[in-house]
């Protein structure tokens, strides 16, 4: 499969632009399937795997006729803030896409015997089938905003299927804990997105991408390269699991082994590393190296060893993840073609060998009906060809050669000597740690493949040979990682697998920065036939690996004693403390605010008004014009009148007394309205004020007659707020009719007639010049109504609101 | 509450009211008025019958309906019509922003969402008068404003 769209004449074509409609149609198809799904279902019941799986077959398809071509197609979508509904084909893009729909084939076929007669098949397909879009989306997105959005749907789709054995407390845990560290780190990655577009002047990844080198020019002119790389950085660290965000993906294991095997190890996590190099060649420079470099390798050995400690099959895989994706993540830490190599050509390697563990383990649970390692053995006679897979896909996986995995684990042994030898001091550390890292990785390889060997324990029950559609997927992945292996033994003898060759040339050219870029690759693997450094660290890892293998128990026991010593490395915690944290600073939080008085709320929210207010006065300086009071007799003694009811209003002893005084304020205002001949609002004033008065009357009835006693403290609090919301609104009433000229009230005044016919000013501002505030504002009063109804209607059935 | 005084002030008043608000509706574009009072005023006529003659009037004396137990009057009567109103309201108001797009397609113009119009004619009896089209609008507003006061003075005062 992965050698058909190899075969295709990509570099001839190489200029022709992509096709806005394929594009489209490759992203929007699976969206359509997915929302086809509960209908199709109803009509092929268990069968529907096959519908989900012709529909990948069709994308897979669409991603073939797009490879070859370069360059973005795009249609306007937010045209003021040029933000378009942008695509970008190019070879990275194709390499993650064709995984995305390829893999999705394989684990649709497989989805078929492993759901078997589960319930809530269609929300799986559903969902299934709009990760691939999602996925699809974020890999050919050509516009920053596109690719965030489509980044935060696969989340959720994580979120959906990680979740999917709903009723189970921990797949819920582990649902919300992918959710919350990936979509957090997408809120980081965003914020980095917003600082480069605002920094580049578009949103376009196309145009930023055509001119690699003017964008990383414009960042560093505004000294935004730091912020933004680490912005970006964190989004795709959390969304690829390196340290410290690694703690998801164990959790995420409870999800169907087929997600595992699809995003948990094939495709989503690698949109992490599809970031890193989709803006490798904008960022990549020495604060890109360092940072990706250590994090990677860091994530590579870290992961290795907690694989070391792990007790299950599938945990052994999440853990193995981690530390591939910190490889690749090291990969294109690197500067200079042979990083990027190591990276793109381990994005594939990666995919096929680990996929098709996911399977094995899929197939191993579901007919021997356990994941322990402890009770599982000599399962080769019971599942003889899932055997040969392992065998390929796990010894490709720990590094040996001649399989896939060795070749891509010895292009970054070279990159790391190469980066030391250049760099020097601590930068030794990278081939050191490297090194380390493989002999783990080795390590537990053969720990996974010995499940299929040594003595079939008692306890294991009967185990059936999986049907062939979960036989068949895992086969497929492991014939291409052994064909790839093949091709590095071929090549040593001068005839090389061409076709892998120079689509992993074609898909690293496209990861190059602007000062590699000259250099296009030509990119070559074999198996080494001399000895060079990459040679002899490859030969100590293997070494090590075996070794530790032989010695497992003690290994495991050293390596548990270290976590225990140190459980940093596990670093599990941060993210129950963050969360529970969170959850209970908001209990507290929640308890001052929701008392249930309604007191309490007016009270915050009127602190809250004079605190948001206030700060924005102070930040932007305004200042309180001199006011010079020159009010007539009359209106003296109507606002005499007002302030001898308000104080009433509040020395009140009874409901009535205190609504009866109130109302004599509003009326004063009222009659102030009128002599400021302000008749519109004047008899406004007076119909709101009538209402709210029949209102109080009809629901006086309810409340006690007389208040009760008031506490000083809390009579202190509510004078300090009254004096500063007055304060407030004195300020805010001044400052607004100071303002001159007064444009937009001789603006009305001047076109009222002419251009509404109408002579009420506020009238028409009312329903034809600012006619659109009043819709809104209609909405409000209606929905006020609905609210009232609800929680009137609720407590009338007896649930509390 | 319900005084024989407040029962005649209110025979009197609630008549005296409705027109008030109707004249207050139409000549709301040129003088003092418009949706949003006349609405108000309405709902607080209506609310000064509920305190004096009680919450079934409307629904007993108006519709001439049996009136039922708090959560049926709630979930069928007289509010469900308040909520009919406001809800058709509301469709009016924006009905009547989206004929002015219809227009444009229609005419080959393009018209934003909500543009008003207006012509003057000349009615017998009512002489030179202005037309606005506006009024529809308004008189969403009116209905917005006159079913959700009703809703929550009706829904509140049950309780």
């Amino acid at each position: 499969m992965v050698t058909f769209i190899l075969g295709l004449p990509y570099e001839s074509n190489v200029q022709s632009t992509p096709d806005l409609w394929v594009l489209i149609a490759a992203v929007g198809l699976p969206f359509v399937a997915a929302a086809a799904t509960p209908l199709v279902a109803r009509a092929l019941g268990n069968r529907t795997a096959y519908y989900a799986a012709a529909v990948a077959a069709v994308c897979f398809g669409l991603v073939v006729t797009l490879a070859g071509t370069h360059g973005g197609a795009a249609v306007t979508w937010v045209g003021p803030l040029s933000i378009s509904l942008g695509f970008y084909v190019d070879g990275l893009a194709t390499l993650v896409g064709a995984l995305a729909s390829g893999v999705g084939v394989l684990v649709f076929c497989y989805s078929a015997g492993y759901m078997r007669g589960e319930p809530g098949q269609p929300k799986y397909y559903a969902t299934m089938l709009a990760f691939m879009g999602s996925m699809l989306g974020v890999v050919y997105a050509g516009d920053l905003v596109v690719l965030f959005c489509f980044w935060e749907l696969t989340s959720i789709a994580s979120f959906l299927l990680v979740g999917h054995y709903s009723d189970r407390r921990e797949s819920r845990y582990a649902a919300r804990k992918a959710m919350l560290v990936t979509v957090g780190g997408g809120l980081f990655m965003l914020v980095g997105f917003v600082l480069l577009a605002s920094t580049v002047g578009t949103y376009s990844l196309t145009a930023m991408l055509a001119e690699p080198a003017a964008t990383r020019a414009a960042v560093e002119g505004a000294g935004l390269l730091l912020p933004i790389l680490s912005l970006v950085g964190i989004g795709a660290a959390a969304k690829s699991a390196q340290v410290p965000f690694h703690v998801w993906l164990p959790d995420a294991m409870a999800a169907p082994t087929p997600v595992s095997a699809f995003l948990h190890s094939a495709t989503m996590v690698k949109a992490g590393v599809f970031l890193l190099g989709r803006v490798r060649p904008i960022l990549v420079g020495g604060d890109w190296t360092t940072a990706f470099v250590a994090l990677g390798l860091l994530t590579m050995l870290v992961a290795a060893v907690l694989a070391v400690c792990a007790s299950e099959l599938k945990e052994l895989l999440a853990y193995s993840t981690v530390s591939h994706l910190g490889l690749i993540v090291a990969g294109f830490g690197f500067s200079g073609a042979l990083g990027s190599e190591t990276a793109v050509f381990h994005i594939l390697n990666h995919a096929a060998f680990k996929a098709a563990l996911f399977l094995v383990a899929g197939i191993v649970a579901h007919e021997a009906g356990t994941r322990a390692f402890d009770d599982l053995s000599g399962l080769r006679h019971d599942l003889p060809i899932t055997a040969g897979v392992t065998v390929v896909a796990a010894l490709g996986m720990g590094g040996v050669p001649p399989f896939n995995g060795f070749y891509s684990k010895e292009l970054l042994f070279e990159a790391s000597y190469e980066f030391a030898h250049h760099a020097g001091g601590l930068a030794w550390l990278a081939p050191v740690v490297a090194v380390v890292g493989s002999v783990f990785t080795l390590a537990y390889s053969l720990r996974f493949l010995s499940i299929f060997f040594g003595e079939r324990p008692e306890t294991l029950g009967s185990v059936h040979r999986a049907p062939w559609p979960m036989t068949g997927p895992p086969v497929v992945l492991a014939a291409i990682a052994g064909v790839i292996g093949l091709g590095g033994i071929t090549a040593a003898l001068g005839a090389p697998l061409a076709p892998v060759e120079s689509f992993v040339g074609w898909v690293v050219a496209s990861t190059l920065g602007p000062d590699a870029a000259g250099h296009a690759a030509s990119f070559h693997y074999y198996l080494p036939t001399y000895v060079s450094p990459a040679v002899v660290m490859s030969a100590l890892a293997i070494v090590g690996g075996v070794a530790c293998f032989l010695r497992w128990r003690r290994v495991r026991w050293a390596t548990r004693g270290l976590l225990d010593a140190l459980p940093v490395l596990r670093a599990d915690g941060w993210y129950d403390r963050l969360v529970y944290g969170a959850n209970h600073a908001s209990t507290r939080v929640q308890r001052a605010l929701w008392t249930g008085h309604l007191r309490t709320y007016a009270a915050w929210t009127f602190v809250g008004a004079v605190a948001l207010a206030g700060f924005g006065y102070v930040a932007t300086g305004v200042a309180v014009p001199n006011a010079t009071p020159s009010l007539g007799a009359t209106l003296t003694i109507i606002l005499a009148v007002a302030a001898v009811a308000a104080i009433a209003a509040v020395r009140a002893p009874s409901h009535v007394a205190g609504v009866m005084a109130l109302s004599v304020v509003g009326f004063a205002v009222t009659v102030f309205f009128v002599l400021a001949s302000a008749p519109d609002v004047a008899l406004t004033q007076v119909v709101v004020e009538t209402v709210t008065f029949v209102v109080f009357l009809v629901i006086l009835d309810k409340l006690p007659s007389y208040y009760g006693r008031i506490e000083r403290s809390r009579a202190a609090r509510d004078v300090v707020i009254s004096v500063l919301v007055g304060a407030l609104v004195t300020i805010t009433t001044l400052v607004a009719t100071d303002a001159t000229p007064d444009a937009i009230a001789s603006y009305f005044v001047e076109n009222t007639v002419e251009q509404a016919g109408g002579h009420n000013i506020v009238n028409v501002i009312l329903v034809d010049f600012r006619g659109l505030d009043t819709l809104g504002e209609i909405s409000v009063v209606a929905m006020a109504a609905v609210t009232v109804l609800t929680l009137i209607v609720m407590r009338e059935r007896g649930e509390t609101p | 509450m319900t005084t024989v005084i407040l029962r005649t002030i209110t025979r009197l008043v609630l008549p005296l009211g409705f027109v008030v608000s109707f004249a207050f509706f139409l000549q709301g574009h040129n003088l003092p008025g418009g949706g949003f009072i006349a609405g108000v005023l309405t709902a607080s006529v209506v609310a000064l019958a509920y305190l004096a003659y009680g919450l079934d009037v409307v629904e007993d004396d108006v519709f001439g309906r049996e009136v039922e137990a708090a959560v049926e009057h709630v979930q069928h009567g007289v509010v469900r019509d308040y909520q009919t109103l406001y809800a058709s309201g509301l469709a009016v108001a924006v009905a009547g922003g989206l004929a002015a797009i219809v227009y444009g397609y229609l005419t080959d113009t393009t018209i934003p969402f909500m543009t008003q119009t207006f012509r003057y004619a000349t009615v017998p009896l009512f002489g030179h008068i202005e037309l606005a089209s506006a009024i529809v609008f308004d008189l969403g507003v009116y209905a917005v404003v006159v079913g959700a006061l009703l809703t929550i003075i009706s829904v509140v005062g049950a309780e």
